[in-house]
C-alpha cells in the first residue's frame, strides 16, 4: 500500500498534459450537482462524499498531497459521517409542506426558487467575467510552478510562522465540540 | 491558462453550493451547500499557490488546512443546532424557524 502510494506521488505530474485535471475536476462538479439536485437526502449525502473524494484528488494532482490526504480525513471521515447522522436522527424528505395552509404555498416556492436560481446565476456570470475577461487575467498569470509542500515543510511552518493561529484553532475545535454536543443534549433547558 | 481554467471549476461549484443554500428548504441541505462553498474556496487557495511567484513560503497551503478545521467545527455545531431545530418544531424545514421573527 504504501509503495503504491509512493508511485503515485512520484508520478509526473507537471509534465501531464492539462486537460487531465479536467477529470477529478468535472465529476466534482457532477457529483456535486446530483448532491443539489436529488431529492433523497441520503443520496445526496453520499454525492457529496464522491465530491469531496474527487476535489482531494485535484488537490494532490496540484501538488498538496498534505491538504489532500486532509481533505479526504476530514470531509470523508467526519464531516459526511456528521452529514449522515444528522440525516438519520431528523426525518426524511421535505414533506412539511402539507400542513400549511395557504393556498399560495406553491407560488410562493416557486417564487423562491426563482429568486435564488436568478441570485446564483448573476453571481457565477460576474465571477466568470472576473476569470476570463478582466483586464488583469491575460498578463497576471504567472507560469505553474513546480510546487511541492513536503510535510516536514508543513510542520516546521505550522510551528514557527502559524504557531498563534494554530493555538487559536486549537481552542476554536474545542469549544466548538463542547458547544455542540451541549447543544444537541437531550434534556437541554435552552 | 490553467489557473484561469481551475477558477472557473471553483467558481461553478461555489455557485452549485449557493444554489442548494438559497433554494432548498431542508436545513441540512442548507449546510451541504455551505460545505461545497468552502471547498470552492479550498480549491482558490491551493490554485493561487500551484501559480503563485513563492510557492515555497506555503501561504496556500496553510490558509487551506486552517479552512479545512473551520469548516469541521462549523459543520459540527450547524448540525447540532438542526438536531434541536427538529427537537423543538419537529421540522427541519428552515422556513418554519421564525420563532424571532417579528
Amino acid at each position: 500500500m504504501h509503495d503504491f502510494l509512493q508511485k503515485i506521488v512520484a508520478l509526473p505530474w507537471d509534465q501531464s498534459p492539462q486537460w487531465l485535471f479536467l477529470i477529478p475536476g468535472l465529476l466534482m462538479l457532477l457529483a456535486a450537482s446530483a448532491a443539489v439536485c436529488l431529492r433523497n437526502l441520503i443520496h445526496s449525502a453520499l454525492c457529496l462524499v464522491l465530491s469531496f473524494i474527487c476535489l482531494g484528488v485535484l488537490f494532490m494532482a496540484l501538488g498538496a498531497e498534505f491538504v489532500g490526504f486532509v481533505q479526504l480525513l476530514v470531509y470523508v471521515g467526519a464531516v459526511a459521517m456528521l452529514i449522515l447522522f444528522a440525516i438519520l436522527l431528523t426525518p426524511a424528505g421535505e414533506v412539511a409542506a402539507s400542513n400549511n395552509p395557504l393556498k399560495n404555498f406553491r407560488l410562493s416556492s416557486a417564487l423562491h426558487a426563482a429568486a435564488g436560481a436568478a441570485i446564483t446565476f448573476l453571481v457565477l456570470a460576474g465571477l466568470l467575467t472576473a476569470i476570463f475577461f478582466s483586464p488583469r487575467a491575460a498578463h497576471a498569470v504567472l507560469p505553474a510552478q513546480a510546487a511541492a509542500a513536503p510535510v516536514a515543510l508543513i510542520g516546521e511552518n505550522l510551528l514557527t510562522h502559524t504557531l498563534l493561529p494554530l493555538l487559536g484553532i486549537a481552542v476554536l475545535l474545542t469549544a466548538a465540540l463542547v458547544g455542540a454536543a451541549l447543544l444537541a443534549k437531550e434534556d437541554t433547558s435552552l | 491558462m490553467m489557473l484561469q481554467i481551475l477558477l472557473a471549476l471553483s467558481a461553478v461549484l461555489f455557485c452549485i453550493g449557493l444554489l442548494a443554500a438559497l433554494t432548498r428548504r431542508n436545513a441540512i441541505m442548507v449546510l451541504i451547500g455551505i460545505e461545497l462553498m468552502l471547498g470552492a474556496g479550498n480549491l482558490n487557495f491551493i490554485s493561487f499557490w500551484k501559480f503563485s511567484a513563492h510557492p515555497e513560503n506555503l501561504t496556500g497551503i496553510m490558509f487551506a488546512i486552517f479552512s479545512i478545521a473551520i469548516a469541521a467545527a462549523e459543520a459540527a455545531v450547524g448540525l447540532a443546532i438542526v438536531i434541536q431545530v427538529h427537537r423543538r418544531l419537529h421540522s427541519v424545514d428552515v422556513n418554519q424557524a421564525n420563532e424571532l421573527k417579528g
